[in-house]
């Protein structure tokens, strides 16, 4: 394989439990909440699914149990920030550290634990397309799945009728209220339902990508998501580009060393990061226009000068 | 922004809109006067606790014994939940927490544990309370303790004993300052001229200081001489912080104190305090009112900044004497919530920090006594967080 192939085939594998949280922060962030504990979202479904999986013998019933404990994870959020008018922020990263203890507590069990997986499975006809059939028709079930959440969370977004509630409720609430909408439970689904896409991330990120349980094991994916869903302008399909640029940015440490080069290892870690910074820093000006309403009380606290 | 009809009627307003902790209408009455006890920041209004000065306008003192109160009943909500969820794991509670308290509060060793523990982690959360003030969230204090390490920790290795090391301390903690500051303004600027926020961007940059601090030590500043495990050499004898009475407790608890005693001095009596406290209540209000606003967010995270480095450089000089991958582990997160915890006041996160830290050091016992991962000990922080943030106050006046 060239190493371009390489590097996609990676971001693409790498980059799916990213755009599984991304995708749900967009949900979460249209309805004007934002939620750091996505992070820990990602670790309570990485846990959940794969000890369920090693419990039950399929990996399927893990991505079922991950999406509820992210979800769960993401309705304390969601509690504490609607109900008792807790700072977002604060709470998303005190919900990250209930998650990264909880998964210590519980995953202690499961670090050598053997559990089904989920493999590559090539899709007959598609993977037989030039280079980008092995990039993006060689991968497991999962990455399928996602394919498919893309278009759905953009046509739910942009064009479908609860997508304006959902909206409506992130950027005039008011109106909502005043149409007679319950502002407060779309909030609650939206938030909820962002954990449990979170959750399904964190079961592809230990159910498929590294196919083991280790503490702490997101390692910042949770932040990533939720800087790429800034840059992505919470659209879905920047999101994927977002979240497969990152796994791209992984995947280059592996294959610049298959290959013998003398490059620093932790160097190279750093790259994922470095890249998103950068992109932000590109990017990071049209945010402006298109965030919403809600979120911007959020983050625009105090002015740029 | 395609639909029509979520922009209209935006001039609608229904007091029911409460979903969302940030109020529509940042400034109370008064935001512009400093506050008799120094007590309230307005800038956590902004930012989503609705709660602004309700319970302090009482009495300073009345209102720390309440705040003291619930924060107490937020902590025995915290250890009841917990006891389940240890029980639920078939380790008996009654004896984990009895392990925890000796190892604890057992003797003067274990006190002195925390006062180490929470060095760093004091110095680090004054790094959030100060940008807090002017309306800023720094969650960065865990790359800029890091980075203020990998800074003496260069100016030792590069002197490398050519100045005498009483100077060569002094040089330690200067650029450990200098190197927090500009790692943390750094997320300041691109706040200012990008418009991103530096909530996030404080967060990549720990990662990011991370691993320079990895590629550092098992590359660069690797001794090559020591043992396995990659780290640099340590420091000097001369380059290392005094310890106080022969006890493991160094200097560097004196001067997190004193940093705390001086931020607290900087934000009750000195134009500057004022001014980050104007810019954080109402920022359009201190920009017409002629002050530089760019510059005194930008003067806040890099002080900020350089107290987490000044961390840093008290955990090296004091605790570590060498980096290792274990230099840092999660301290600046736990500043974080410390700073939240005392709602950004100096004094209140001196105690706050002090809590954490002790809580913290309770984890350790847990690993050795309960065979229960350290980090299950977030749990406990986490769930007293939660109980403080939601239910230790008086449900928000919301503005």
């Amino acid at each position: 394989m060239s190493m371009v192939a390489e590097v996609l085939t990676g971001g693409v594998r790498g980059g799916t439990s990213i755009l599984y949280a991304a995708l749900g922060e967009t949900v979460s962030e249209r309805a004007g909440v934002v939620n750091l504990g996505t992070e820990g979202s990602i670790l309570a479904g990485a846990l959940t699914g794969y000890a369920v999986a090693a419990e039950t013998g399929s990996p399927w019933l893990g991505v079922l149990a991950g999406a509820v404990a992210g979800g769960l994870l993401a309705l304390v959020h969601a509690y504490m920030v609607l109900e008792r008018g807790a700072n977002q922020l604060a709470t998303g990263l005190v919900v990250l550290f209930l998650g990264l203890g909880l998964t210590s507590l519980f995953g202690v069990s499961y670090v050598q634990a053997l559990a089904p997986t989920f493999s590559p499975a090539a899709i007959p006809g598609l993977s037989d397309i030039p280079f980008v059939g092995g990039i993006l028709f060689n991968q497991d079930p999962l990455v399928y799945l996602s394919y498919g959440f893309v278009p759905v969370a953009s046509w739910f977004i942009f064009r479908s009728r609860w997508g304006v509630l959902l909206r409506a409720a992130g950027e005039r609430s008011e109106v909502l209220t005043a149409h007679g909408h319950p502002v407060k439970r779309v909030q609650y689904l939206a938030v909820v339902a962002g954990g449990m896409l979170a959750g399904i991330g964190g079961v592809h990120l230990s159910t498929a990508y590294t196919k083991a349980w280790f503490e702490n094991m997101a390692q910042g994916r949770g932040f990533v998501a939720v800087a790429v869903v800034m840059f992505a302008a919470r659209r879905p399909y920047r999101v994927a580009g977002g979240a497969y640029l990152f796994g791209a940015a992984l995947a280059l440490s592996p294959a610049l060393q298959a290959r013998g080069y003398a490059i620093n290892q932790f160097a190279l870690d750093a790259v994922p990061y470095v890249v998103t910074l950068l992109v932000l820093i590109a990017f990071g000006r049209r945010r402006s226009q298109d965030i919403p309403e809600g979120l911007s009380k959020v983050f625009d606290a105090s002015p740029s000068g | 922004m395609s639909e029509e009809g979520i922009s209209a009627g935006t001039s609608t307003t229904l007091d029911s809109h409460e979903g969302l902790g940030p109020s529509a209408t940042p400034v109370t009455s008064g935001t512009l006067a400093p506050s008799a006890d120094g007590s309230s920041l307005p800038g956590a209004s902004l930012l989503g606790s609705s709660v602004v000065s309700d319970v302090e306008a009482v009495s300073p003192r009345a209102a720390l014994w309440s705040q003291t109160i619930r924060v107490g009943l937020a902590l025995l909500g915290a250890l009841v939940l917990f006891a389940v969820l240890m029980a639920a794991k078939g380790v008996n509670p009654l004896v984990a927490y009895a392990d925890m308290a000796r190892s604890t509060f057992g003797d003067t060793t274990s006190l002195g544990g925390i006062l180490v523990r929470a060095t760093p982690i004091v110095l680090a959360s004054l790094a959030v309370a100060v940008p807090a003030r002017a309306g800023l969230i720094n969650v960065g204090g865990e790359g800029q303790l890091i980075m203020g390490g990998v800074a003496a920790m260069g100016v030792s290795l590069g002197l490398d004993g050519s100045v005498s090391p009483p100077l060569t301390l002094v040089l330690m903690a200067l650029a450990s300052m200098v190197v927090g500051g500009l790692w943390s303004g750094l997320a300041a600027l691109l706040r200012l001229w990008v418009g991103i926020s530096e909530s996030v961007t404080t967060l990549l940059l720990n990662y990011i200081a991370f691993d320079l601090l990895a590629f550092l030590i098992f590359d660069r500043w690797k001794d090559r001489q020591g043992s396995g495990q990659p780290a640099t050499r340590a420091l000097g004898e001369g380059e290392r912080l005094a310890r106080l009475g022969g006890s493991r407790v160094h200097l560097g608890i004196v001067i997190a104190v004193v940093a705390t005693v001086v931020i607290y001095a900087v934000f009750k009596a000195t134009s500057l305090g004022f001014r980050l406290r104007v810019v954080g209540g109402n920022p359009e209000a201190a920009r017409r009112s002629g002050l530089r606003v760019g510059a005194l967010l930008v003067t806040a995270m890099i002080i900020g900044g350089a107290l987490a480095g000044l961390g840093g450089f008290t955990q090296l000089a004091g605790a570590e004497f060498k980096l290792r991958g274990s230099f840092i582990v999660g301290y600046g997160y736990i500043a974080f919530l410390g700073s939240w915890l005392a709602r950004h006041q100096p004094i209140g996160v001196l105690a706050s920090c002090l809590l954490l830290s002790g809580i913290a050091i309770g984890g350790d016992s847990l690993q050795l006594d309960a065979g229960l991962p350290a980090a299950s000990v977030h749990v406990l922080s986490a769930l007293l967080l939660l109980g403080v943030f939601g239910f230790a106050r008086k449900r928000g006046v919301v503005t």
